[in-house]
């Protein structure tokens, strides 16, 4: 054993007793914790490895001398030794070759990451479960998820209870407000509800039959609340819906298809198409969600707006 | 010459580095200029929006709201189509932000409408129960600055040779043009004129009256702005 060897001994014992010290000061130490288990292990071997290593090399800057036999030529008096190449290196070079070549062909171009790429795939992902787990649901399972939807996205403006806020926006309790009707007779209505153009003319085109002229202030103020009330009790608003506003919204005041929507209640129809294209009337302007929500989402949020009001 | 370079390893190093960075420059810049062109549908900001974007660096929005919609599920479902970097051509700086206390608004324009700005600005938790933004009373008297938006666009519009005045291109195919003042006192009145469309979703009564008396008041620049991003 020579001088180097047993300087590499003593390292290494200085080594591990650093090693001892640190862990078992640490909390925890050594017991019971399979993660400074399994580092103490790494550190050993590290320690044990490196030193081996380094004692080998030094010894052979130490002793070794250059041998085998010379090649011909030399530059400027530097020659060099015929030896063969170690096989280790010439592997993994002609393996560096290969997949460098693979690389540039197939690897790079058919494999590369690609951040929208992988948001993509996510999303494909994600539809297809959302397709599968809520793709057909019906009933009150549609009416939650409409809830869940209305929570997240409609109650900044119309609030956790669909009341408004104190007229921030509409009360969805109910299926149109007062002033709501009072608005839409005065200014017309141009606001797809039914899904395409079906513009209501405003206060200069409502013809009240019954008195044989256009619609009056005061009329305008009874219908308003006739309609407000859900179309219930007789008298003068009862007549002047009847006059002025069956003709396109019903009788009842159910609407007709393609001409005017329900004054009675909301339907899943009717909500999406505000949904699609936002609406600006009296209270203000609503922003269209036409690609923020799906359509399963819109359906199930105008299932939840439905059964608020019945 | 390469005799010469060898012998003098110094100016070997300066050659080499030379070629690299040329070849390096060669490789990069043509990407960047391609991803900071503004993307289809991107407009310049016009005088009031622009004086709304001061109020929104002024009041440190941007402390607490980020203006970036990364490419996951999550965000792209709450917040709408993830950023661009071309959205992000008319932004000098651009304002993405670091951390969301508060929601992120790049596309706030989409969502959210004058009426609800006024009311939250006003309020937040009038609106958003728990909300812990605070309220921004003081944009609702402090009256915006639109003599540095113009000197900003006219800059920009010099230097950065942003569109003012040209069509720009928009997404259904038509093409918009932003209008930029001839002198600061029509920047004044286009501003004026934008204003005026704002206001008349709006329900304070005293911003009102401030506008119909020309002045335009902080919260006005400020919801133009928001509508904006989109």
């Amino acid at each position: 054993m020579n001088k180097l060897t047993l300087w590499g001994i003593v390292f290494v014992l200085a080594m591990l007793l650093f090693t001892y010290i640190s862990v078992s000061g640490s909390e925890g130490g050594l017991h019971g914790d399979i993660i400074n288990q399994l580092g103490v292990a790494g550190a050993v071997a590290l320690v044990i490895i490196t030193v081996y290593v380094v004692v080998g090399y030094v010894r052979q800057m130490q002793e070794k001398t250059a041998d085998g036999q010379l090649a011909d030529e030399q530059w400027d008096g530097i020659g060099e030794y015929l030896n063969e190449v170690p096989t280790g290196w010439a592997v993994m070079f002609l393996g560096t070759m290969i997949w460098g070549m693979w690389y540039w062909v197939a690897g790079y171009p058919v494999n590369s990451y690609s951040q929208i790429g992988e948001y993509n795939e996510d999303l494909a992902v994600q539809n297809a479960k959302y397709e599968a787990q809520y793709g057909s649901i019906t009933g009150d399972r549609l009416v939650e998820m409409g809830e869940s939807v209305f929570l997240a996205e409609c109650k900044v403006c119309h609030g956790l209870t669909a009341d408004g806020i104190d007229g921030k926006a509409a009360n969805l309790n109910q299926r149109i407000a007062a002033k709501s009707v009072k608005y839409t007779i005065l200014h017309g209505s141009n606001n797809e509800l039914l899904g395409m153009e079906m513009p209501m003319p405003d206060r200069n085109g409502l013809f009240n039959a019954n008195s044989g002229a256009l619609i009056t202030d005061a009329e305008i103020d009874a219908v308003a609340t006739y309609v407000a009330n859900g179309l219930s009790g007789t008298g003068a608003g009862a007549n002047i819906f009847a006059g002025t506003c069956a003709s396109c919204h019903g009788a009842d005041g159910a609407g007709m298809d393609m001409v005017a929507p329900s004054l009675k209640a909301f339907s899943p129809k009717l909500v999406t198409n505000v949904l699609n294209h936002g609406k600006k009337a009296a209270i203000g302007t609503m922003p269209s969600f036409a690609t923020k929500l799906n359509s399963k989402q819109k359906e199930a949020v105008g299932a939840y707006i439905t059964s608020l009001s019945k | 010459m390469f005799h010469w370079l060898e012998k003098n390893p110094f100016f070997f190093a300066v050659g080499v580095f030379v070629t690299i960075a040329f070849a390096g420059l060669v490789e990069i810049l043509p990407n960047f200029a391609e991803q900071s062109r503004p993307v289809i549908g991107t407009k310049p900001y016009s005088t009031l929006e622009l004086a709304g974007r001061h109020v929104y660096i002024k009041n440190s929005c941007n402390a607490c709201h980020s203006q970036l919609v990364r490419p996951f599920k999550s965000e792209t479902d709450r917040y709408g189509h993830y950023s661009l970097s071309g959205e992000y051509a008319y932004d000098r700086p651009f304002l993405w932000g670091s951390k969301r206390t508060g929601p992120d608004l790049m596309r706030v324009g989409n969502y959210r409408t004058t009426d609800w700005h006024e009311n939250h600005m006003k309020s937040p938790a009038s609106v958003v129960p728990n909300s812990i933004m605070p309220g921004y009373a003081w944009l609702f008297t402090n009256v915006a600055d639109i003599d540095t938006a113009y000197a900003e666009q006219l800059t920009v519009a010099q230097f950065f040779s942003v569109p003012y005045n040209q069509p720009v291109p928009m997404k259904d195919g038509s093409t918009a043009v932003v209008k930029m003042g001839s002198s600061v006192a029509d920047a004044n009145a286009l501003a004026l004129a934008e204003a005026k469309v704002i206001v008349a979703d709006m329900r304070d009564q005293d911003v009102k009256d401030a506008v119909a008396s020309g002045k335009i008041p902080e919260i006005v620049a400020l919801i133009a702005y928001l509508n904006s991003l989109k």
